[in-house]
Order: C-alpha cells, then structure tokens, then sequence
C-alpha cells in the first residue's frame, strides 16, 4: 500500500486545495500518472502517482483543503 | 490550455541546416516610361513638388538656426532642427505608397516624412474629409487663421493648414498641431496618418508594432509603418520589437478572426550615420542593413535594401511590402539609403565624414535626380522645373511670415496659466464597463480557480479575530484577480499580457485560471522583452485599445526605463492631450532574492511626470484600485508587493465585495486611530506599522496608522489632520530612504503642518545599500520593532526605551561615507 502525500510545496505554504482529481477510485494507475491536481494560493500543482496498482482509496474530495503531507488517497 | 506545442527531441535533434533566400539589393528598374503609363505625369510632377517643399521647408529651418532669417523673414527659433535633406526622395516615396488610414510613426528626423504622409494624405482625400479633418481640429480655429492669412480653396487650403499646422508647432506655438507640446521632435497629426514622432532614438520601433497590433485585433485598415533610422538597429528595443511582430504564437495560438500577424513596417531611413558614428563598417556588424531581417523569421521580414534617393523605388518597395502586410504577413524591413547630405543637427561640423564624399553623394540627390529624369522623358521643361521651385518657395515664405507672427500663432500663455502644461498630462477619465459580457473559452464559474475562490471567506478573521489562511479566505492576489477577470469580461479592447502570464498564470498567479477562460490574443505569453512590452502597449492604447501589462520584478524597470519614463508617461502631455494612453503597468516588487530582485523602486516612478502610481496593500484596496487603475484613461503604474500576495483582508470587516467596485485614486486610507503619533505607510509597510502600533498601545502611545495606497496623485489633506492631532509623523517605506518618495511626503507635511509639528517628521526607510538576502532582510526592511524604536526613542524620549533594531546608525556620518 503507498500512499498518495500532499507534497511539501514551499516554505510558507501550510495547506492546498484539491482541485480536480484525474483518476477516480478503483481505476488502475502506473507510477509517474497524473493522478490529482492539487492548488495553493499561488500555484495549481499536478501529483504523480508514488506507485503502480490500483487506487483503492480517495481520502480527500475535490474542493478539500488538506495539509502538506496529508494522505490524498492510497494504492493498493 | 498549456503544452499545445511539443517540443520533439526527434526533430530537435535531426541533423539539418538553416537555409537563408538573397536579400535583393537596389532591385527596383522601371523604365520611366512605365511609370508614366502607370501614375501619370500629374501625378510625376507632384513627386517633385512634395519633395521641394521639403526640402524648402527644412532649408528655410536650417536657415533660421544659422543666421536668424529666411527670406528677410526675421525670427530667433530656440529648438532643434534634425535635418533630413538630402532624404526627401525616402520620405515621399514612402508616402506615395501609404494610404491616409496607414500610420507612420516617426523620429527626431521626422519632419520630411511628417509633411510628405500630409500631402500625400491631402493628395489622396476628397474635399468633403478634408473639411471635416480641419473642422474638426481646434474647433476649425486653425483652418480659419490659415483662410485669413494664407488663403487658398479646397486642397490648396489643406496643404497651408499642414504647413502651419507643423511650423507653429515646431515654434511651439499654441496653435500648432499639439498645442505647441510637441515641438520639432514630436509633431504629428493622426487624421493624415502622421502619428508621434519620437526624440528617442529607436522609440517608435514597439509604439508602432503595438499600434500595428491594435490594426490587427480591432481589425482597423492600413499598416503601422516605424521609421527609424539606421542608428536605431543598435538600440535592443528595435530587435524586441521587431521579434514581438514576428512572433510565430500569432499563427500557432491566436484565433482572432483576421488572423496573421501585426502590419508593421521597419522602414530604416539608413542615412549611413548614426549622428557622427558609421554604421556600415563601424559601430555595425551587419555590413548590410537589411540583413538583419534574416535573423527574425524564416520570412527574413521580406527585407530588401532600397535605392533612397529614388521616391519611386521607395514607393514600389513600399506598396509591396504593403500588401505582404495586409495579408497577415508581416512584419517587413526596408533598408532604405538615403544620404543626408547636411549635418545632424545644425551645430554638426561634419568632422566624420570628408569633403569628397558628401560631393559624391550631391550627384545622387533625390532633388536633383528626380528632376533631371522627369525633363529627360520629357514629362516637364526645366523652365517648369524653376518655376515650381519659386512657386514652392513663396509657398513656404508665406506660411514662414504667418507662423512667426503672435497675432497669428500665438505663443503659448504659461503667464497667465501657470499650470497649463501640467494640465495637459491627465485627462482623469473613466470608462463606463458595458453590462454584457464578452465571448469566452469557458465560464469563470467552471474554472478551478475561480471555483477555489468562490468558496473562500470574503473577511480574513475567524470568529475569534485570528487571521484565516490564504486557502480560506480572499488574499490580496485574489482582489486582484477579480478586478482582472471583471474589466477582461466586460472590455474586449482590454489585453493583458507579460511574461508567463497565461499557462503560469504570471510569476505570482494572478492570472492564474485566466487562460482558460480568454483566448491567447486577449491574454498572452510576451517574449523576455520589457522594453517591448510597455511600448507595444502604449502604441496599442495610442490607437484605442487598452492594456494590462506587466513586468515580472520591479527590477526589470530599467529594461523598460525609457518606455515608461519618455513613452508612456509623456504622449498624453506632448500631445497637449490629443492622445489617450490608458495603459496600466503592473510592477511587482519582489522579496526574498536580494540585491537585484528585491527592490521597491516607486521613487523612480513618482519621480517622472505624466503617471499616477498605486500601491496597495490590503485584499479591498488592491481590488477597487486596480479596478479604478484599468477604468482610466490615464497611464498608471501598479505596484504589488510578493511580501503580501497572500495577505487576506484584516481591516474591512464586511470583507472584500465579491461584486465589483472602485476605490478613487488619490485617497489614503486610515487604517488605524490614534492621537499621540501618525504612521503614514506606502505598501507594504502597513503591516509592521499595525504591529508597531499593537505594541505601543501597550506603553501607552496610541498610533494613528494612514496607509498612503496611491502616490500620485495624492491628498494630504487626511495626513495633516491627523498630524494637527498627534504632531507627530514618521513614513515608513521599503524604498531605500534617499530620494524617496517618503522623503517627498515627509518634506510635504514638514511644511504644511510645521505649526502642529512637535518634532522634526522622520522618514523611516530601507538603508541606502544593497537589498541583503532573505537571511538578512528583517535588518534592511523596516521592521515593526524598528518603527518602535524611532517612536519611543525620537518622539517620547523621556520613556527611555532600550532599542531593539540595529538602525543606530548616523545618518549625516553615513551620507558623508557615501550611504
């Protein structure tokens, strides 16, 4: 199980939001696949997929604020 | 829409070669006889007449500069004359081939093109335009004074009108074409085609290709035509220039409906000599001019070199690069050689070039060539030939007697209306935003950002008065956005553009989710070129368009210092108010990269006459001041601080609207009350002067916080009531403190509030060194303990307070050390 982490995203930043998630629950993802696009005040960011599976769960809906270094969903 | 062009290693990488076509060189050979067929002989004979009355034109300035008189005439003209004789053959060629609604724009060297676009302009209008075009200026004023003392019907009358209309506005006369504003370097009169002529070597380069650009979008007639010299290929704003009309985005992302790229001509007058500098085999490597358009675009800009002592290869060249142009096809450089055969200006000895030479370029005079061709075919006898030369003499001898005469052209009264040429620099217009809304990719409503900013608080406290974060409620950013988002909506002769301002959404986000709602030619990525990015969009207003630009750091201003020192700040004033230029120049002011990038340069700014200047510090503020900023018709230059983009409102408790709405420009705002000292702040600052405050409220000293949100214009009116209460004031800026605008404010109050004043006003700035570091920064910035330091310390010594900040320095002994 990996889990999809809200990365650190500058010094100052503390949280972002979910945007747009681009694979929905239960869809096969490879390592390296845009999965979600996340956005802080300033930036829209794209996040990978950490690993190859399928994604098993979504933890975070889209419009969330979530934490640097929350967990956006985990694959299986 | 991002990553629409891929860049392919496959084809990056292939083995190739950059192939260039011949560049033709002096190309043009139509028998005269064709001509005659093709133009007539009428029309021959007016070639030559347009080019003598040039050249009796300038003959009779060059007269005036060296001995005082023309033809008896008697006169003590004080202004410059940059002569072109010996270039007439390129100015009316050229303006044989360009229609009225075609507009040249033009150099210190103009007045042979300027006359030359007028005539050719009178040539080719009806009478019934005519009349509407000299009614209309000065309320017909001008055309009444030529009809009483020059006289003439119809065409005869038109031309008189252009004679005087540019004589009195080089003797910077109050009835010259721009009120005398002008003068010799900057004449002009759009209804003929004849915009700015511009002092500033290379300046018209970007104004016309912002101008060709306005053609292009609003889909206007004719071509932009920049004539520069050969000198101006040296300046770095002809190559940004010429690229920005190059650009390949115009085929690749615009979908404008004309479609193509902007109509703009380089039409290099190559006279050989930057002033006294050769530029063929000394301070240019290009050995040919027209080589350059090579280095551009696979087109080459469809460069040639051109005889210019010839007006018909110049008008044959010029019709076909013309029409290369209205199809879309641009931009086109003509080298076009044309020896001037007097001095640069009239105290030019003609040290840098010899005797022989300037004889060998007399036998190609376009004068004497042009007339020696039209008798050899026949088409007039040389008795006709002086003949018309007395008749252009009397011409300009008439126009000369009426424009020195004060009953005829007046000088301008500053006497009686001291502040008339400040006056002139402002129009303080606003525009009205249609309710309806323009065409876009996709609503706002569906765009992430816009979503993610519709569901953030308006107010940035919680219940408990502790600051929410930017991802909860409105930032400063997203004050701004809005006000962008409403005025692109709602003003389609608005654009936006900069530097990574559409995928990225600008370098600090403000226009991020933008470019999915407005297609690229409403709001687009410009080259790394902050020269041509402020003067394309002063030419583009020039026109009638709007323009949002913006420079990545306030530090690049010196890329750009004189399009928004000499472009934009000044066509308003020389133009006696003619010209609109509503352009708004963002400037972001940067934090945390040192030196070079982290500079507030709003002294600079205040400094220069003919732009108002914003800065603003909170969500509410930022948003109706740019809001009031895009609405004007005045130029206005933006500053925003990176310290606070993410800043929310703390001040407004009923939040930022989310409709839209204007804060006036000129007012500062109190943000604070107090009675015992007042802290007025530019920008930024206001933060740490709040902070200051919260702490001297606990030793007692209340503080009344005023944050000054626009430099220009300003009202001291608040500030000095509120100095009347505490009497006594410290200006906290992040500028460096010698010749800041802080000092200006602080001089100001000293001097108007000097009876309510318990102690000297303090100015409390950056120090006059290097922006440190982001390590070292809370010891250059003004910090709010520094703020407490100079109050308790200076203001109310007896506290005997310990100092906190490092600012004990002597600020005499550190003048003397140069700091």
């Amino acid at each position: 199980m990996t889990s999809i982490l809200v990365p650190q995203l500058g010094n100052e930043i503390t949280e972002a939001e979910v945007t747009e998630w681009l694979v929905g629950e239960g869809d096969e993802v490879k390592e390296g696949d845009l999965v979600v696009v996340i956005t802080t005040t300033k930036m829209a960011m794209e996040i990978e997929a950490p690993a190859s599976g399928k994604l098993t769960k979504l933890s975070a809906e889209e419009g969330d604020l979530v934490e640097v270094g929350a967990v956006l969903g985990e694959i299986g | 829409m991002p990553k629409e062009i891929p860049v392919e290693p496959a084809a990056a990488l292939a083995r190739a070669k950059v192939t260039f076509s011949d560049i033709p060189v002096c190309d043009y050979d139509e028998p005269i006889a064709e001509e005659r067929e093709r133009r007539g002989d009428a029309n021959l004979r007016e070639i030559l007449r347009h080019m003598l009355l040039v050249r009796e034109f300038e003959t009779m300035l060059a007269s005036y500069k060296s001995t005082g008189a023309y033809r008896g005439i008697e006169f003590a003209y004080k202004g410059p004359a940059h002569l072109s004789i010996g270039q007439e053959g390129a100015a009316v060629g050229a303006a044989l081939a360009l229609s009225p609604d075609d507009h040249i724009f033009g150099s210190h060297r103009s007045h042979g093109e300027f006359i030359a676009k007028g005539l050719s302009a009178i040539a080719t209008l009806d009478e019934t335009a005519l009349d509407a075009i000299m009614d209309e200026h000065q309320h017909g004023a001008l055309r009444d004074t030529v009809k009483a003392h020059l006289g003439g019907d119809g065409k005869v009358l038109a031309e008189n009108f252009l004679l005087l209309g540019v004589l009195a506005e080089i003797f910077m006369r109050a009835n010259g074409f721009n009120g005398g504003m002008g003068g010799s370097m900057h004449a002009f009169f759009p209804p003929f085609g004849a915009y700015p002529n511009n002092a500033l070597v290379s300046g018209s380069s970007a104004i016309a290709t912002g101008a060709a650009l306005y053609k292009k979008l609003a889909d206007k007639p004719g071509i932009a035509v920049a004539n520069i010299g050969d000198g101006a290929t040296g300046c770095g704003v002809t190559w940004e220039a010429m690229n920005f009309a190059a650009m390949a985005q115009y085929d690749t992302l615009w979908s404008d409906p004309r479609g193509g790229r902007p109509p703009v001509l380089f039409f290099c007058n190559n006279n050989f000599y930057g002033m006294g500098g050769q530029t063929s085999g000394e301070t240019m490597g290009w050995e040919r001019l027209s080589r350059l358009g090579a280095g551009v675009n696979p087109e080459q800009m469809h460069a040639e070199t051109v005889d210019g002592t010839n007006p018909l290869a110049v008008a044959d060249a010029v019709a076909r690069k013309r029409e290369l142009l209205l199809e879309g096809k641009g931009p086109a450089l003509l080298d076009v050689q044309c020896y001037r055969s007097t001095g640069h200006s009239t105290t030019d000895a003609n040290a840098y070039r010899s005797r022989d030479e300037l004889k060998a370029w007399a036998e190609h005079d376009p004068i004497v060539k042009f007339a020696a061709t039209l008798t050899a075919a026949g088409v007039m006898s040389e008795a006709e030939v002086d003949a018309m030369r007395e008749s252009v003499g009397d011409t300009i001898g008439a126009v000369t007697r009426a424009a020195v005469d004060p009953a005829i052209a007046p000088i301008v009264d500053v006497p009686n209306d001291p502040t008339l040429i400040g006056d002139l620099m402002f129009n303080h217009e606003a525009i009205d935003l249609p309710e309806a809304e323009v065409p876009v990719l996709k609503p706002p409503a569906q765009v992430a950002n816009f979503k993610s900013i519709g569901r953030k608080a308006r107010f940035g406290l919680d219940d408990e008065g502790r600051p929410l974060s930017g991802m909860r409620a409105i930032t400063l950013r997203d004050g701004l956005t809005e006000a962008v988002l409403h005025h692109m909506l709602h003003d389609e002769s608005l654009i936006a553009y900069g530097e990574d301002v559409r995928e990225w959404g600008g370098a600090y986000g403000v226009y991020r989710g933008l470019s999915d709602i407005f297609p690229h030619q409403r709001l687009f990525n410009a080259p790394i070129s902050e020269a041509a990015i402020v003067s394309t969009a002063v030419g583009y207003a020039m026109e009638g368009g709007r323009a949002l630009v913006e420079l990545m750091y306030t530090d690049f201003l010196g890329r750009a210092g004189d399009e928004v020192f000499n472009q934009m700040a000044k066509w308003q004033g020389m133009s006696a108010g003619q010209l609109k230029v509503p352009v708004v120049l963002r400037l972001s002011v940067g934090s945390k990269y040192g030196a070079q990038h982290s500079q507030d340069w709003s002294a600079f700014v205040t400094h220069v006459p003919g732009l108002k200047v914003v800065y603003p510090a909170t969500p509410y503020d930022a948003k109706g001041l740019l809001a009031s900023a895009l609405s004007s018709n005045d130029p206005v230059v933006f500053f925003e601080s990176q310290r606070i983009y993410d800043q929310v409102e703390v001040f407004r408790a009923e939040g930022v609207p989310s409709e839209y709405f204007r804060i006036p420009l000129g007012q500062p705002d109190i943000k604070r009350l107090g009675n015992d000292v007042t802290v007025l702040t530019i920008g930024p600052s206001l933060y740490p002067a709040m902070a200051a405050a919260e702490e001297l409220a606990t030793q007692g000293i209340e503080t009344e916080v005023i944050d000054a949100r626009t430099l220009v214009p300003f009202d001291y009116d608040p500030v000095l009531s509120s100095v009347k209460k505490t009497g006594h004031l410290v200006v906290v800026t992040e500028a460096a403190e010698r010749g800041s605008f802080a000092m200006t404010l602080s001089a100001n109050v000293a001097r108007f509030g000097f009876s309510d004043l318990k102690a000297p006003p303090r100015v409390l700035g950056s120090p006059n060194w290097i922006v440190p570091g982001a390590e070292m920064e809370s010891t250059f910035f003004p910090q709010a303990h520094d703020i407490v330091d100079l109050v308790t310390t200076e203001f109310f010594p007896a506290r005997r307070a310990n100092r906190r900040g490092v600012r004990s320095w002597d600020d005499i002994d550190l003048a003397r050390r140069a700091l």
